[in-house]
């Protein structure tokens, strides 16, 4: 089996926003030969997600609303204290929360070359926290 | 919108061309943060609609042995930022070429105020010794940035940084726009007071130690002092200074704003006290 990876960078411009990486998944797989197997896309950050949906702006409006909704801004968060490892007041656990609710990965399966998906499925890179200079990872395995 | 507290201690452009910096900046600064492309900083301004943030260096050589930044490396950093920028100085107090090395930042590298850090730079603000670099700022017509309170580096004692210190300087340099910088944060009586009594002292917002920003500081300006304080005394004295990149920018915004100021107060704070203070002409009508 053959395994090949890709550390990709991305600049958000947004406090939070969701950016369509499918493109840039799709050309890695092209990138690394590999026929039939599966792909995975892995954020590197505990403030960012993966997630897939259907790549129209009034949704990925109403995803990030919806993010907003159910991980606020402004409660009663353990985070917010000084922590002395990072020189930072954790002011941003509502960021962590909705990171966590998007995921951190999806996976695709790989087939005669071509990432397998549904029509509307697009991934997307989900930040919470910007605008930042962030990366993922896109690994690929198969044959 | 003016920030008048900004350190660019982590922009990975001076990073690439400065291969110790990163360790200096986790060592003395205490900020673990990873570097960012410059590009991130002019967005973390955009999303809250920050015109020009100014950019604090320290020199410490003699307490540290090192720069963050030097003096050329924020004037390298005005150039790139295209506008974006208000670049200070910093010289070290401790050394007797202190006053020259300011002139020649403002003169050659055109930078246009003065950072000092008691803490980090171990002196006291009141010590003659250091009267030097207040005569030539004077003699410049550049304000001075001071750090006050409470500071996260390792090593940074409270006791000078008390803003009482500054009343020697205050007086002995009327002409000299000094800014109390967090507030002098826990000492905001203090820095009240003095505000209160000498118009060339001024302070900034950057006041953040714990809880999220809009809890600290609706805490600070409504529990240890009045917010009409500010609203009716201090208006044109207190000016906005976010800390980045100890904090969003775009957070101490919303924190400031939440603090429910009147639009003539929230003019002054967010922009024409920076003007005044930095020297940079005509304040809006």
């Amino acid at each position: 089996m053959k395994v090949h990876f890709e550390e990709l960078g991305i600049q958000s411009k947004r406090e939070m926003e969701l950016i369509n990486i499918t493109d840039e998944v799709k050309g890695v797989v092209e990138r690394s030969g590999i026929k039939n197997g599966i792909v995975n896309v892995i954020t590197m950050h505990t403030t960012t997600g993966i997630t897939v949906n259907e790549g129209i702006g009034c949704l990925e409006e109403d995803i990030v609303d919806t993010l907003e909704r159910l991980a606020p801004e402004g409660l009663d968060y353990h985070h917010a204290r000084y922590l002395d490892f990072d020189g930072r007041l954790g002011v941003n656990a509502h960021c962590h929360l909705r990171s966590m609710i998007t995921g951190m990965h999806t996976t695709f399966a790989v087939k005669d070359g071509e990432v397998v998906r549904g029509g509307r499925q697009n991934i997307y890179f989900v930040e919470t926290d910007g605008p930042l200079y962030r990366k993922y990872v896109v690994q690929v395995m198969g044959e | 919108m003016i920030d008048v507290h900004t350190h660019p201690v982590l922009v990975q452009e001076i990073m690439d061309r400065d291969g110790d910096m990163l360790r200096k900046v986790r060592e003395v600064f205490d900020l673990q943060n990873r570097p960012q492309p410059l590009e991130t900083f002019f967005l973390q301004m955009e999303v809250c609609g920050v015109d020009r943030s100014v950019l604090l260096p320290i020199d410490c050589t003699t307490s540290r042995g090192c720069k963050i930044y030097s003096n050329e490396q924020i004037a390298q950093l005005v150039e790139m930022g295209e506008g974006k920028f208000i670049g200070f100085a910093s010289v070290d107090p401790q050394l007797g070429t202190a006053p020259d090395d300011l002139e020649s930042a403002v003169k050659d590298l055109g930078l246009a105020g003065l950072k000092l850090a008691p803490g980090i730079q171990e002196f006291r603000p009141d010590q003659p010794s250091v009267f030097p670099v207040y005569e030539r700022a004077s003699e410049l017509g550049i304000p001075v940035m001071m750090h006050s309170g409470l500071s996260w580096e390792p090593g940074s004692r409270l006791e000078p940084c008390r803003p009482l210190l500054l009343e020697r300087v205050a007086v002995k340099f009327p002409e000299l726009r000094i800014c109390i910088a967090h507030f002098g944060w826990p000492w905001i009586m203090e820095t009240a007071a003095l505000m209160m009594k000498y118009p060339n002292i001024y302070a900034d917002t950057s006041c953040l130690y714990a809880d999220t920003p809009m809890e600290f500081l609706s805490f600070t300006f409504s529990s240890q002092i009045p917010t009409t304080w500010i609203e009716r005394t201090l208006r044109n004295q207190v000016m906005f200074g976010s800390n980045y990149p100890r904090i969003e920018t775009v957070k101490m915004v919303d924190a400031v704003r939440s603090l429910g100021f009147s639009r003539g107060a929230e003019r002054l704070i967010f922009e024409d006290n920076a003007k005044k203070f930095i020297g940079l002409g005509e304040v809006s009508d």
